[in-house]
């Protein structure tokens, strides 16, 4: 039993990042830990930036991470990792799916999106943290569904080193959370997700 | 992880579930054994609306989403002067609606168990103000409970009615977003057997006049009774479960937390390896109760408020303090912020001040090398959907009226109108007021007829309302409107749903929980009222939209255009659900030019630039098919790719 665990999704509105944050909180609770989440309701939503937070443990409360706390950030888009890095823990892990989504700012040329690098450098160097970022919409793909995107990132999340759940317990919960004739595409998704994340993280 | 609504309603006390503070406040409600429910969905408390819409046919409680809170609020709380336990629940701003009847039912009272859930939302993540309800339940002298998590919230409403019943007043369940959109792990209790079965419960109303007649006459005797009331009950609570004094008694400093604050500064106290303190945990931040306040300052030297917003807690401590003659010092506004949210980082800060201490983290240095970080980052606000019918609206009216023209809006989806490229929403103010404002613009600008003079340069007004907002507070502005000559254009923008707080139902559509009720046609409501000019478009038709934007702004007096076509985050779903596809447009780069006007004027988020080739592009898995980007392109650039999904 860890005393707390927190977790930070991040993402575009309409992602699925409530669900993913939902889907964590069952199986934390299926594991006997006392839960908290934290989620973005109403316009906010709407295509706009949104943050989740998923904590678990004995001490846990308020339903917000505090900064500089997050043991992960899972981000379903690469520069909300970045802006929401500021939760990170020294030495926590950001996970980030690849796939840019340029705010309607960008198109309009009165924002620039950073390039990778850019935001590599600022979470690892700044923020002291390690980043890996997979195709996650790609690997959705191939499990057969882009709406399971949020499950192959779950699934990459699983492998975090140090994360309390172990990923078959988190793949039962989601297993028995879908619909039926969901089941397949999204187990091949998790494993994907899981696969993934063993190579970028060498183990 | 099975449907909240079976959740909700599972026969397994003991059971231990996820559940979100507003789904936990929905199964108190159950527990407690409601009857009636009634309200107008605002975010952050429609979840609890919702879920009672869902689950009232199989308990056996009647839920209606009125066409406003005030309205609501006498629909709930008839039910509760009829004997029955009944609730209504709002948003801070909500309360405003129904004040009206809110502060004047204090001096009447109820018969059966009347809470009102008032949900505030402090940091404005989905409002247009951050007022403190406590303030409000003070102003009216009623109590006013607050949870410190979801398993409280659900505990706190069933005392809430039990509370309300035995001193015959009403009660407020206040929470705030962190709790209503958090969730939690919570214990479910038992369920009365009328629920179980789904048993319809009907109530008694005996007439008394003196009682529920507000003639003054009858009043002025009852203002004492509030008073006395709340004086009896400041008694009560200092046994309330949800008040206690935790950690080292005969500590030397003390902290006071109430409701979510509690979480908060548990945390911190922790986070600081922090133990010699003594807290006074309060679920009842009005009244505060002075008996436990006595015990409380027993031994101390310092004490600390930590409260959200505004210092209701604080200015009862002090007046208590010095009524009793203790004059150590109280701390509170001084150490804690006393606008936008708590958080732990502020709990933390304010402790780690107050005891002398450093912070953990140190906040200052994240927020330096944050800096850098907020100067690279583009902004992202939320934006109109893909395909959203208030896009086309918007565009039209644009081009009808011209960029001087004047565009009062309201509050929804829409109000996002007001972002690049549209820029379509000059002002908004609250649930109704873009009519109100519309006409007091072309008051203050134009002048109306028969008035002696009236403005040579007068200035196109054109205001923007949602279906649902119609229905709420439009009304009596447009019948104003219309009664005083006004030369405006109202643009009903309706999606056929309460899109912003997740689509319910309004009168527009005539859908009630309980099955059809009767449908009513916004058009026919503007021409019985009398509107010089009324005509329904469809906006995925923009050049239509333009050309009755055209004559509406031609027509002289109040012109109401109905642009109907239903929301699409609402459509899109539901053909998901159903496994049905749509179709996905792509832009043919070689009729693409470059100029950009799908971007700098339309703005779909599912348009993106290639700043390589120059050329539009579409993200395939955003895009749901409206056409809109073919209608405004004047190069014929966008076609259509495949069906998606
Ligand atoms: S939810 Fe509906 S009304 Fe709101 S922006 Fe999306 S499509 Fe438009
Ligand atoms: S058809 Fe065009 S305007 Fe409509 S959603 Fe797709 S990209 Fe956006």
């Amino acid at each position: 039993m860890v005393s707390e665990y927190n977790i930070v999704i991040t993402g575009v509105g309409g992602q699925g990042i409530l669900t993913a944050a939902n889907l964590l909180g069952w199986a934390a609770l299926h594991a006997g830990y006392k839960v908290r989440v934290g989620e973005v309701h109403g316009m906010s939503q709407r295509f706009g930036s949104v943050i989740a937070y998923v904590r678990f443990g004995e001490d846990v409360y308020g339903a917000m991470v505090p900064e500089g706390k997050a043991d992960v950030i899972l981000a379903f888009e690469p520069v909300e990792a970045l802006r929401y890095i500021n939760y990170l823990k020294e030495g926590g892990l950001v996970i980030a799916n690849s796939n840019p989504i340029p705010p309607v700012q960008v198109s309009m040329g009165l924002a620039t999106y950073p390039s990778m690098e850019e935001i590599k450098k600022i979470i690892e160097e700044d923020f002291k943290g390690k980043l890996i970022t997979l195709d996650a919409e790609k690997l959705a793909l191939e499990a057969g569904n882009v709406i399971t995107t949020n499950v192959v990132l779950i699934g990459a999340l699983t492998q975090t080193p140090g994360f309390p759940l172990s990923a078959e317990h988190v793949k039962e919960v989601i297993r028995l959370s879908v619909p039926k004739k969901a089941v397949d595409v999204n187990m091949k998704a998790f494993e994907l997700g899981v696969k993934a994340a063993k190579e970028l993280l060498g183990l | 992880m099975a449907k909240v609504t079976d959740i909700v309603l599972w026969d397994k006390p003991g059971e231990k579930v996820l559940l979100l503070g507003n789904h936990a406040i929905a199964r108190g409600a159950l527990e407690a054994n409601i009857a009636v429910f009634a309200a107008y969905p605002g975010t952050p408390s429609s979840e609890l609306t919702d879920t009672m819409a869902a689950v009232a046919e199989k308990a056996g409680v009647y839920m209606e989403y009125s066409t406003n809170e005030k309205v609501a609020f006498e629909t709930a709380l008839s039910a509760a002067w009829s004997g029955l336990r009944a609730m209504t629940a709002m948003k801070h701003v909500g309360l405003n609606v129904a004040a009206d009847s809110f502060m004047t039912v204090s001096y009447m009272g109820v018969e059966g168990g009347f809470v009102i859930m008032v949900a505030d939302d402090p940091s404005m993540w989905s409002s247009q103000n951050e007022q403190d309800t406590r303030i409000f339940a003070k102003f009216a002298q009623v109590p006013v409970l607050e949870p410190s998590s979801p398993h409280e919230a659900k505990e706190m409403t069933k005392y809430a009615f039990e509370l309300s019943e035995k001193f015959k007043q009403m009660v407020i369940l206040r929470t705030t977003t962190r709790i209503s959109h958090a969730r939690g792990d919570v214990v479910l209790g038992e369920l009365p057997e009328e629920i179980k079965l789904g048993k319809r419960k009907f109530g008694k109303f005996e007439k008394n006049p003196e009682r529920f007649v507000d003639i003054p006459a009858f009043q002025r005797k009852k203002h004492s009774w509030v008073l006395e009331t709340i004086e009896k009950m400041r008694e009560e609570l200092a046994e309330c479960p949800f008040n206690w004094i935790e950690g080292k008694e005969d500590a030397k400093v003390g902290i006071i937390a109430p409701g979510l604050a509690y979480s908060y500064v548990k945390e911190a106290l922790t986070w600081l390896g922090v133990d010699d303190v003594k807290v006074l945990k309060l679920g009842t931040p009005f009244p505060v109760p002075y008996r436990l306040l006595e015990k409380f300052f027993d031994g101390l030297e310092r004490v600390l408020i930590v409260e959200e917003l505004e210092p209701v807690v604080e200015e009862q401590v002090k007046v208590w303090a010095f009524d009793n003659g203790i004059r150590i010092p109280i701390h509170g506004k001084d150490y804690v912020p006393r606008v936008l949210e708590m958080t732990t980082r502020r709990a933390v800060t304010a402790i780690a001040k107050f005891l002398g201490l450093e912070t953990p983290v140190d906040f200052e240095s994240v927020d330096e090398r944050y800096k850098k970080v907020s100067a690279i980052v583009p902004p992202r606000p939320p934006s109109l959907c893909p395909a959203c019918p208030h896009r086309n609206t918007f565009y039209a009216i644009r081009k009808a009226a011209g960029s001087r023209a004047i565009f009062p809006s309201d509050i929804g989806c829409y109000t996002l109108g007001v972002l690049p490229p549209l820029k379509t929403v000059d002002t908004t103010i609250a649930m109704g007021g873009s009519i109100g404002v519309a006409h007091g613009l072309d008051v203050a600008l134009n002048g109306v007829p028969g008035e002696k003079e009236t403005n040579e340069k007068k200035r196109i007004i054109v205001a923007t309302i949602g279906d649902s907002t119609f229905f709420h507070t439009g009304l009596p502005a447009l019948a104003n409107a219309i009664y005083n000559r006004s030369n405006v254009v109202i643009v009903v923008m309706d999606n056929l749903v309460t899109a912003m707080t997740g689509d319910q139902p309004n009168p527009g559509t005539g859908d009630t929980p309980h099955g059809p009720g009767k449908r009513i046609l916004i058009e026919d409501v503007a021409k019985a009222l009398g509107a010089d000019f009324v005509e329904v478009v469809d906006p995925y038709d923009i050049k239509a939209t333009y050309e009755v934007m055209k004559k509406a702004i031609e027509t002289e007096g109040v012109s109401v255009v109905v642009a109907r076509r239903v929301c699409a985050l609402h459509h899109i779903g539901q053909m998901r659900r159903k496994g049905e596809k749509w179709p996905i447009y792509t832009v043919n780069e070689e009729k693409c030019t470059g100029c950009k006007i799908c971007i700098n004027a339309y703005g779909c988020p599912a348009i993106y630039w290639d700043a390589e080739k120059k050329k539009a592009k579409i993200n395939p898995l955003m895009c749901w098919g409206c056409g809109g980007c073919a209608q405004v392109c004047p190069f014929g650039a966008f076609e259509v790719m495949k069906e998606g999904e």
